[in-house]
């Protein structure tokens, strides 16, 4: 009997399985040396390995003796969880149960930054197409700008579920390194004295239970009527927001907050890394669309930035917006509130630019998720 | 240009309007919420009847 019937595993190994066996380790090691999202890189980072050694038993293999198909637990859970949608979807419960939307009822002007800084994903799937993306995997390459996993998934799971991989490595990925990539975009866009501005501060202002509890039902409605294809995301969001806000639920909001988040998160991880074989993970798409999504957050940045230059324009001096503020319309929150507050205080130690960041932060949120029910609703259209 | 690009093109600049448009949609429920619900100080059950006590000794 040769090595190849005793171990086959090794028969089978090839350098693209080596390279992605590499991926999940540089993945588990960003994870926990680094700390850059732990809680995804982790899980993805394991089952990176776990597919990528031949014959592995969590994906669907044909058994040679019978000829049938047995079933993989990654592939079940894959058709259960993410071809149904059903994992980002309760993610978006969770996330939903940790906003607190005060700080936006507090500023709401600043709600405007998560429209601007959604530039990033409608430019890349420009030059996705450019590239000859069809328009379907265009939108799903540009959603990684929306800087938020779970509506990625959503929208490429619906629309291209071939680079389901790599877009969601490139958007959990940079969501980790804002701190490194707004930072200089921000620096080059601003100058020293915009940077210097200081911003009143509502942060005392306290808001009605009642505005806080009403506010995730009627926008669900509004969405609704507008956008029904945007429904399942935004509804999804604000009924976490609900059970959070409606102060008879208190157990549940935090189950949601930590169980749910905890385990769904667990098993989103390992779910996607049933997509990251070598097979469909080596190609040069992969390096594409990893470096679209890194176009995707720096035009992201670029539009928040310039939308409050272009607000600034009609402020009165003394009233002027810090042009940092429109990076923090992303996502990524609390990162990158903390991160402009961070730049604010290096320039001028006593500007306390938090709260009107964390506001915009928040606004950038509920954008995300808008622009992908928006990118839901019409590429079916065109498409 | 390719058709494909075109149609991006166009649907860039539907989604962002749609986008400000969401915002902004918003930005109006909370002015509105806010004005028709603002923050009022809870007040406890025994302030409620302290009250009701000093009104019924007035009268």
């Amino acid at each position: 009997m040769g090595l190849e019937q005793l171990l086959p595993a090794i028969a089978g190994m090839t350098w693209q399985h080596l390279v992605m066996i590499g991926v999940g380790v540089l993945l588990i090691y960003l994870a926990i040396a680094r700390k850059y999202e732990p809680t995804l890189l982790l899980p993805m980072g394991f089952g990176a390995i776990l597919v990528n050694i031949p014959l592995s038993s969590a994906l669907t293999q044909i058994d040679p003796a019978t000829g049938e198909a047995v079933e993989g637990v990654l592939n079940i859970f894959f058709q259960a969880g993410i071809a149904t949608e059903i994992f980002p979807l309760l993610i978006f419960i969770a996330i939903g149960a940790m906003i607190d939307f005060s700080p936006l009822f507090r500023n709401p002007s600043l709600l405007l930054f998560g429209a601007a800084a959604q530039f990033g994903i409608f430019l890349t799937m420009l030059f996705a197409s450019l590239l000859g993306y069809d328009l379907r995997e265009a939108a799903s390459i540009g959603i990684i700008g929306a800087a938020d996993g779970p509506t990625s998934i959503v929208v490429a799971s619906r629309f291209a579920p071939n680079l389901l991989g790599p877009i969601s490595v490139a958007a959990y990925s940079y969501m980790a390194l804002v701190p490194i990539i707004q930072p200089p975009v921000i620096r080059l866009l601003t100058s020293r004295r915009e940077r210097l501005i200081r911003m009143s501060n509502p942060s005392n202002k306290k808001i009605s239970k009642k505005a806080l509890i009403v506010f995730p039902i009627a926008v669900t409605i509004v969405a609704g009527i507008i956008a029904p294809s945007s429904l399942s995301l935004i509804g999804f969001l604000m009924f976490g927001n609900l059970v959070r806000e409606c102060g008879v639920l208190n157990k549940l909001s935090l189950s949601a907050q930590n169980e749910l988040a905890s385990l769904v998160t667990l098993l989103l991880g390992i779910t996607i890394a049933s997509t990251m074989t070598a097979e469909r993970f080596i190609r040069v798409d992969t390096l594409i669309i990893i470096t679209l999504g890194l176009f995707a957050f720096v035009f992201d940045t670029f539009g928040g930035v310039i939308f409050a230059k272009f607000m600034n324009l009609f402020r009165r001096e003394g009233n002027k917006l810090n042009p940092m503020i429109g990076a923090c319309g992303i996502s990524a929150f609390p990162m990158s509130a903390r991160v402009i507050h961070q730049m604010g205080q290096k320039e001028d130690p006593f500007n306390y630019l938090l709260m009107p960041a964390i506001s915009a932060n928040v606004g950038g949120q509920i954008g995300s998720v808008v622009a992908g029910g928006i990118i839901l609703t019409l590429v079916p259209f065109f498409a | 240009m390719t058709p494909n690009f075109e149609t991006a093109l166009l649907i860039a600049a539907i989604g962002m309007t749609g986008i400000f448009l969401f915002m902004a949609i918003f930005y109006l429920l909370i002015l509105l919420l806010d004005r028709l619900m603002p923050f009022r100080e809870e007040r406890t059950e025994e302030e409620i009847v302290e009250e009701t006590g000093t009104e019924e000794e007035d009268l």
